[in-house]
C-alpha cells in the first residue's frame, strides 16, 4: 500500500512537471523596436566593430560567399549557415520555444509560417538598414525583402524544340499523363502557399479553362482551384523530393520521353551549361507562367550581436553585398540599385507574368490546401 | 508507524539493486515519461498555424479537434488510415522477410558445416552498418526507370530493359531494401540463441531414441521460438518509424507511410496533428513490446553456469553443401558489396550519369574547391574539406561516448533487472528502459530538444553542445545494451554471487571480480552496437545538431539537398569504412563477437 502511494505520488509529480516543461507557450519577449529609435549609423558601425562577430542563417547556399566577403571588408567575422526552408523554420521555432537566440540575421522563406510563428511572437524583428531605405521600394520594406525567387514550368528542348504549352490546364491533359514532376507539397511550405493562390483566384482559372477548351469547366470540387489540383494529381503526377533532381530529369539529353517540370526553382537553370541540359522554361502559359515568393531579411529580437547584425543587413541589401547572387538567374533583388542579370528578363517582366500569394489568405488556407492534396494524392 | 522500525526496514532494503533501480527509474522517468506526457498534452492544444482550421480558436486554446480530424471525417482515410495500413503491411513483411533471411543464415552458420563461417558472419552484419537509405539509393541507381526521367538506371543502361513502376518504386523496393537492411538483426539474435542451447538437452533426447527431425521440432525450435518472436517484433517496431527510405522510394508512385505523414505535419506547422501520429506509432511499438514480453516471460531459466553449453554435432549439408555455400556467398556479395560499390563509384564520377571511364576522377575526394570543375560546388574534396572532416570526427566522438555510456549504463540496468526479477521494480524498469526504442527518432529528437535546450533547475541548457546529442543517442540506444546486459547476467547463476556475499565481498568486488570477467565479451559487444548506431544515426540528430555540432550524417543532408550526390555518397562511404575499421580493431583487441551484443 505504501509502495503504491509512493508511485502514484511520483507519477503525479511527473505530470505536474510536464505542465511546466515543454514550452509554457511563453515565447521570446518583444525585442527593442529596431526602426523606431533614430540611429546614428556611424555609432552602429562602431558598436558592430566592438561586437566583432555575427551569425547568419540562410536558405540560400551563396550566403557563405557573401559572409566571407563581408568579413574581408569589415573585419567582423560572419558565421554563415545554410539550412533548407523547412529546417530553418523548424530550427528557429525550436530555438524560440527554448528561449535561445543563436542567430543574429536570417534570410528566410515561407512568409506565412515566418509571420505566424516567429514574427508575431517577436522572435524575429524587421529592420530597414540605410541601403534599403535608399533602394528598396516602400512596399517591400516591411517585412524587408532580400530577393524574390521564381518557380517556373520547364521542358526538354531536345524533344520539344518549341514550347509545347499554352495553358495551365494542359498539365491535366492525357498527353501529359504520368510525365509531370513536382516537389511534393507535403515536404515544402512554399508550394502549399502557392496553391492557395490558385484557390483564391480560381475564377481566373475557370475563365482560362473556358478560353482554352471553348466550354465551361465541369467542377466536381468546390471551386476551379481545387478542381485543377485534383486533375493535376490524378493525371498520375510524379512526386519528387528535390528541384535539382527535377531540373536534371527534365533536361537530360538523349531521352526518348522526358518528363516536364512543374514549379521548380528557376535558378536551377544556372546548371544548364555545366550539366549540359536541354532545358527551357515556358513563357507562354496562361494565366501565369509560375509563381514567385520572397526571401526576407530579418533580425532576431534578442540578437547577441545586434549592431553587427544591422551592419550585415545593410551590406547584404547593398549592390556590393548582393554580388554573389547577381550573376545568376532566378534571384531578383528588391533593391532597385542592383543591376539585373543580363541573360535574364528584368524583374518587372517577371512580376507581370508570375503569380504570388496573399500572405494572410495563404496563412489561413494552406492547411486546407495541404489536406486536399493529401486526399487527392492517396491512391484508393 | 514506528519510526525506528521504518528506518531499520529502509536500511535493510538499501541494497545496491534497490538503489540502482531507484536511480535509474528516476532518470528514465525524466527522459521518457515526461516527454510522453508533454506529447499527449500538445495534442490537445491549438498551435499558431492550426487555428485557421479550427473556427473560432486562438493559439493556446485546448481542443479535441486534432483527434477528431485524425480519427474521423472524410480526410481521415487518406491522411491517416491508409498510411497506417501501408505502414503495418510494410513492417510486417519486412519482419517476416528479415526473419527468414537472418534466421536461415544464422542456422546455417551455427548449426551446419557451412564453410567460411567467419566470412559469412562478418559480411552478414554489414547491411546494418550501412545507413538504411544507402540501400534505397543503390536500388534507385540500379533500377530507376524512365518514369522519373534523367539518366538511365544502371540495369536499363546495361540491358535495355525498362522495369515496371511497381518494381522500381513503392512497396516492393521499400520492403526489399528495408528487409536487407534489418536482417543482420535477426541473424545476430537467432544466432546467439542457437549458440547458447545446451547440448546436454539434445544429447539426452538422442539417448532416448529421438531422431534429428524430432530433436529439431521438439527441443531446438521451442527453445529458439521466443527469440524468433522477439526479433520479428523488434524489427517490426523499427519498421514503423523509418522515414528516409519510404519517402525516397514511395514518392514517385504516391505511396505514403505514417512517417511521411508525420513529416508532412511538421512542415505544415501542425504539431498537434503530428504528435498524434507519433503517439500512434509509439502505441504500436508498445503493443509489440508487450507481446514480446509475454513470449519471453514464459522461458523458465537460461542459466548455464560455465557461460556456454557445449554444441551438438553440426548438421551435415552433404551434397547440397556447394550449392548452398555458393548461394549464400553470392547473396551476401549482392547485398553488401554491390550497394557499397555503387555508392563509392558515384563519388568518383565527375559528371553524374556518365558511366564512361573518362569520367572517373578523384576531384570530389582530394580536389580543391571550385566553381567550374564537375558540378562546381565550391566545396573542397572530402578529404580536404575541413567541415566534413570535423563532422566525421564529431561522429566518432559521439559514437565512442555513447558506446561507453550505454555499455556501462545498460549493463548496470540489465544487472538490476535480472537481480530484482519477479518484483514490480523489475518489470517497470524493463518497460521504462525500452520505451525510447519505441519513439520514432523523428519525434524523439524534438522532445529532447524541448527538455534540455533550456536550463531546468540544476541542469543547464545543453543547446548546441555535443552533450545534448550524446544524451539523446544514449537514451535511445540504451535498450540495446540493456538487453545485452540482461542476457549476459541471466547466464550467470546467482549462486556465484551468493557465494561471494557469504565470503564477505562488497558489491563492487562482486561486479569487478566475478560478473565482469565472466561476461567481458558480451559487455564489449554491448558497446559496439550503440557505437555503430550512433555513427549512422540521422533522424534522431537532425533537429538536435546545430551548425557547430554537425555530424557526418547531418552534413550529408546539406549536400543531398543541393543535389551534390558525389559528396553525399563519398561521406557515406567514409562512415561505413570508419565503422568497419573500428569493428575490426575491437574484434582483435577484445575478442568481441557482435552476435553476443544483442543478448540472444
Amino acid at each position: 500500500m505504501c509502495k503504491k502511494l509512493i508511485w502514484v505520488g511520483v507519477l503525479f509529480g511527473i505530470f505536474l512537471l510536464s505542465l511546466y516543461a515543454g514550452g509554457s507557450g511563453e515565447t521570446a519577449k518583444q525585442g527593442p523596436s529596431m526602426a523606431a529609435k533614430p540611429e546614428v549609423w556611424s555609432e552602429v558601425v562602431a558598436a558592430a566593430q566592438k561586437e566583432g562577430k555575427v551569425v547568419v542563417y540562410a536558405t540560400t547556399s551563396r550566403i557563405t560567399l557573401a559572409a566571407e566577403n563581408f568579413t574581408k571588408k569589415t573585419g567582423i567575422k560572419a558565421d554563415a549557415h545554410r539550412l533548407s526552408e523547412v529546417e530553418l523554420i523548424e530550427r528557429l521555432n525550436k530555438e524560440a520555444a527554448s528561449g535561445i537566440t543563436a542567430a543574429d540575421v536570417v534570410l528566410i522563406e515561407d512568409y506565412p509560417s515566418m509571420m505566424e510563428t516567429l514574427v508575431k511572437p517577436g522572435y524575429l524583428v524587421n529592420y530597414i538598414p540605410p541601403s534599403a531605405r535608399e533602394g528598396v521600394p516602400k512596399e517591400y520594406q516591411t517585412p524587408l525583402v532580400f530577393a524574390f525567387v521564381n518557380r517556373i514550368f520547364g521542358y526538354n528542348t531536345e524533344k520539344y524544340p518549341k514550347d509545347p504549352f499554352q495553358s495551365i490546364w494542359d498539365f491535366t491533359l492525357p498527353e501529359w499523363k504520368g510525365r509531370v514532376m513536382i516537389r511534393d507539397l507535403v515536404i515544402t511550405g512554399e508550394h502549399q502557399n502557392a496553391f492557395t493562390e490558385l484557390i483564391r483566384r480560381s475564377d481566373e482559372l475557370e475563365k482560362e479553362y473556358q478560353r482554352r477548351f471553348g466550354k465551361p469547366l465541369e467542377k466536381t470540387e468546390k471551386n476551379a482551384g481545387y478542381e485543377f489540383m485534383k486533375r493535376l494529381v490524378q493525371n498520375d503526377i510524379i512526386l519528387m523530393k528535390s528541384d535539382t533532381t527535377i531540373a536534371e530529369s527534365v533536361g537530360k539529353r538523349g531521352q526518348a520521353d522526358p518528363p516536364v517540370g512543374f514549379f521548380y526553382v528557376f535558378s536551377k537553370h544556372r546548371d544548364i551549361p555545366k550539366k549540359n541540359l536541354a532545358l527551357a522554361y515556358s513563357p507562354n502559359i496562361k494565366p501565369f507562367i509560375g509563381y514567385y515568393y520572397g526571401m526576407y531579411l530579418q533580425l532576431t529580437g534578442k540578437a547577441k550581436n545586434p549592431n553587427a547584425a544591422k551592419v550585415l543587413a545593410d551590406y547584404l541589401i547593398s549592390p556590393e553585398g548582393y554580388k554573389p547572387w547577381s550573376d545568376e538567374m532566378g534571384f531578383y533583388s528588391a533593391n532597385t540599385k542592383v543591376p539585373p542579370y543580363p541573360d535574364d528578363k528584368p524583374w518587372s517582366w517577371w512580376k507581370e507574368h508570375l503569380w504570388t500569394y496573399d500572405p494572410t489568405y495563404a496563412a489561413e488556407h494552406r492547411g486546407e490546401v495541404l489536406d486536399a492534396w493529401i486526399k487527392y494524392v492517396q491512391k484508393k | 508507524m514506528n519510526l525506528p522500525f521504518l528506518f531499520r526496514r529502509a536500511r535493510s532494503r538499501l541494497n545496491p539493486e534497490s538503489v540502482l533501480s531507484f536511480v535509474f527509474m528516476l532518470f528514465l522517468a525524466y527522459v521518457v515519461v515526461l516527454p510522453l506526457f508533454v506529447m499527449v498534452r500538445e495534442t490537445f492544444i491549438v498551435h499558431p498555424m492550426e487555428r485557421f482550421q479550427i473556427p473560432g480558436s486562438k493559439a493556446g486554446d485546448y481542443t479535441l479537434a486534432h483527434w477528431l480530424k485524425v480519427l474521423t471525417g472524410e480526410l481521415a482515410w487518406g491522411a491517416f488510415y491508409k498510411p497506417l495500413i501501408n505502414t503495418l503491411i510494410v513492417s510486417s513483411l519486412i519482419s517476416f522477410l528479415s526473419l527468414l533471411i537472418g534466421g536461415g543464415l544464422a542456422w546455417l552458420v551455427v548449426r551446419t558445416d557451412l564453410p567460411w563461417k567467419k566470412l559469412v558472419s562478418n559480411l552478414a552484419i554489414i547491411p546494418y552498418i550501412m545507413p538504411s537509405w544507402s540501400l534505397a539509393l543503390a536500388w534507385i541507381t540500379l533500377f530507376k526507370n524512365q518514369r522519373v526521367g534523367g539518366s538511365l538506371g544502371l540495369f536499363e543502361y546495361l540491358t535495355g530493359i525498362s522495369l515496371p513502376n511497381w518494381f522500381s518504386y513503392g512497396m516492393f523496393p521499400i520492403v526489399i531494401t528495408l528487409s536487407l537492411h534489418y536482417f543482420p538483426f535477426s541473424f545476430m539474435l537467432i544466432g546467439g540463441a542457437l549458440r547458447n542451447i545446451d547440448s546436454q538437452l539434445e544429447e539426452s533426447a538422442e539417448l532416448l531414441g529421438a531422431n534429428r527431425q524430432q530433436i529439431l521440432r521438439k527441443i531446438v525450435f521451442p527453445l529458439v521460438a521466443p527469440i524468433i518472436f522477439s526479433s520479428f517484433l523488434l524489427t517490426f517496431s523499427r519498421g514503423i518509424g523509418t522515414f528516409g527510405t519510404p519517402a525516397f522510394l514511395g514518392g514517385p508512385v504516391r505511396f505514403y507511410m505514417l512517417s511521411t505523414m508525420l513529416y508532412a505535419n511538421i512542415v505544415g506547422q501542425r504539431p498537434g496533428l503530428g504528435y498524434i501520429i507519433t503517439l500512434v506509432m509509439i502505441l504500436f511499438g508498445a503493443l509489440v513490446l508487450y507481446m514480446d514480453q509475454r513470449m519471453l516471460g514464459e522461458r523458465k531459466s537460461f542459466v548455464t553456469i560455465s557461460g556456454k553449453g557445449g554444441m551438438s554435432a553440426p548438421f551435415h549439408l552433404g551434397s547440397a553443401r556447394t550449392v548452398v555455400t555458393l548461394s549464400v556467398l553470392v547473396f551476401l556479395f549482392l547485398v553488401t558489396v554491390i550497394p557499397f560499390f555503387i555508392l563509392a563509384i558515384e563519388s568518383f564520377m565527375l559528371f553524374p550519369g556518365n558511366y564512361s571511364l573518362s569520367n572517373l576522377s578523384l576531384h570530389y575526394w582530394i580536389g580543391p574547391a571550385s566553381q567550374t570543375i564537375g558540378i562546381g560546388s565550391s566545396e573542397a574534396g572530402i578529404l580536404r574539406n575541413a567541415a566534413i572532416l570535423k563532422a566525421l570526427w564529431n561522429s566518432v566522438q559521439l559514437g565512442i561516448l555513447v558506446a561507453l555510456i550505454c555499455g556501462i549504463g545498460g549493463s548496470l540496468i540489465g544487472y538490476t533487472i535480472v537481480r530484482t526479477r519477479g518484483t514490480w521494480k523489475c518489470s517497470l524498469l524493463d518497460q521504462l528502459s525500452f520505451i525510447p526504442y519505441l519513439i520514432p527518432s523523428i519525434g524523439f529528437g524534438a522532445i529532447f530538444l524541448a527538455l534540455f535546450a533550456v536550463p531546468r533547475g540544476p541542469i543547464p541548457s545543453l543547446y548546441g553542445t555535443l552533450t545534448l546529442l550524446v544524451l539523446a543517442a544514449s537514451v535511445k540506444y540504451l535498450p540495446y545494451s540493456t538487453r545485452a546486459g540482461k542476457g549476459a547476467i541471466l547466464q550467470i547463476g546467482p549462486e556465484l554471487e551468493e557465494a561471494a556475499i557469504m565470503s564477505g565481498a562488497p558489491w563492487v568486488t562482486r561486479i569487478g571480480r566475478i560478473i565482469f570477467p565472466l561476461q567481458k565479451a558480451a559487455f564489449f559487444s554491448g558497446l559496439l552496437l550503440p557505437f555503430i548506431s550512433a555513427m549512422r544515426e540521422l533522424s534522431l540528430v537532425v533537429l538536435l545538431a546545430t551548425p557547430g555540432t554537425d555530424l557526418a550524417t547531418t552534413i550529408t543532408v546539406k549536400f543531398t539537398d543541393r543535389g551534390w550526390y558525389p559528396y553525399t555518397n563519398g561521406i557515406m562511404v567514409l562512415i561505413v569504412l570508419t565503422i568497419l575499421l573500428i569493428t575490426a580493431v575491437s574484434r582483435k583487441l577484445m575478442k568481441t563477437d557482435l552476435a553476443k551484443g544483442i543478448g540472444g
